[in-house]
């Protein structure tokens, strides 16, 4: 049916979060466009979870759903952290590990 | 809308045909739509415009999950991401302040681009090849559609996936023991707690 358009939205969402994960410094964008990218998959997945007439797809969205949420915790944790030692959030000045 | 739906029935087209007419139509504008706001995530300076943009983008894809029967993963998606995650993402731009980026164009940017747009060729040329091997699912689409997606969802997560979803209640637990000790927790400096 209309696979070929669930193809090519998820392969430019994808895309556009590529690029957003290259091009920005803000971490906190950065996090978004990673987020972009597994929503690109999830609609991928369920579309394709239509055409072939198996939920398998879906059960995988859903795992994938979990896992982003778990990461972007995390991650906002993380960030949270390197603010208050540092006080920047510029990902070009974060170069070291060490407080 | 409703003259062109006059218009289609005058010229004798079924009823089906209208309905699949306009259903495809819908797809087209909120798919477009979610690839327009993806474009806002990144190109906004602000990351809280940023953040309303993905919200968008995750509402437009909900959407169109709600076209490709899944009702379940619909919900899901308006209620964990729209509205958990990004309330989170939202409450971090606050406390950390929304500063906007200041625009520079460097050579790094533009070869990242060059090696996405390289990347989204390779994946449309999925397209060209579709499936590689025709498989049926056991789930057929009237089922999908009738039982409700949240039932047959159900079903099949606790009879054949149900380790997997142990797993991620328990990923779950995890992190939610992590990002207390990562935020609880003040950090101090590695010289003063290492002097004796």
């Amino acid at each position: 049916m209309d696979t070929d358009f669930v193809l090519f939205v998820s392969a430019a969402i994808f895309s556009i979060g590529a690029v957003g994960f290259l091009i920005r410094k803000n971490p906190l964008v950065m996090f978004m466009s990673v987020e972009l990218m597994l929503n690109s998959v999830n609609l991928l997945l369920v579309g394709y979870s239509k055409a072939l007439a198996s939920l398998d797809g879906q059960i995988f969205a859903l795992i994938i759903m979990t896992v982003a949420a778990a990461e972007v915790v995390v991650g906002l944790a993380i960030i949270l952290t390197i603010f208050r030692t540092r006080h920047d959030l510029n990902v070009d000045h974060i170069n070291v590990l060490k407080g | 809308m409703f003259e062109i739906l006059e218009q289609a029935w005058a010229f004798n087209l079924d009823r089906e045909t209208v309905f699949g007419l306009v259903e495809q139509s819908f797809v087209f504008v909120v798919g477009m739509t979610a690839i327009l706001a993806s474009l806002g995530v990144i190109l906004c300076a602000s990351p809280i415009y940023s953040a309303l943009y993905l919200i968008g983008n995750m509402c437009c894809l909900a959407l169109l999950f709600l076209f490709y029967n899944a009702e379940f993963l619909a919900a899901v998606q308006v209620v964990v991401y729209a509205g958990a995650v990004m309330i989170l993402f939202l409450f971090i731009i606050a406390l950390l302040g929304a500063k906007k980026e200041e625009r520079d164009s460097s050579f790094e940017k533009l070869m990242g681009m060059g090696f996405v747009a390289l990347l989204f060729c390779e994946l449309l040329m999925a397209l060209g090849v579709g499936f590689t091997r025709p498989m049926e699912g056991q789930a057929t689409e009237d089922a999908i559609a009738t039982v409700g997606s949240a039932k047959a969802i159900g079903m099949e997560l606790f009879s054949h996936h149900l380790i997997p979803f142990e797993l991620a209640s328990f990923l779950l637990l995890v992190a939610a023991v992590g990002i207390i000790s990562l935020a609880k927790f003040s950090y101090r400096p590695i010289r003063k707690r290492t002097r004796v």
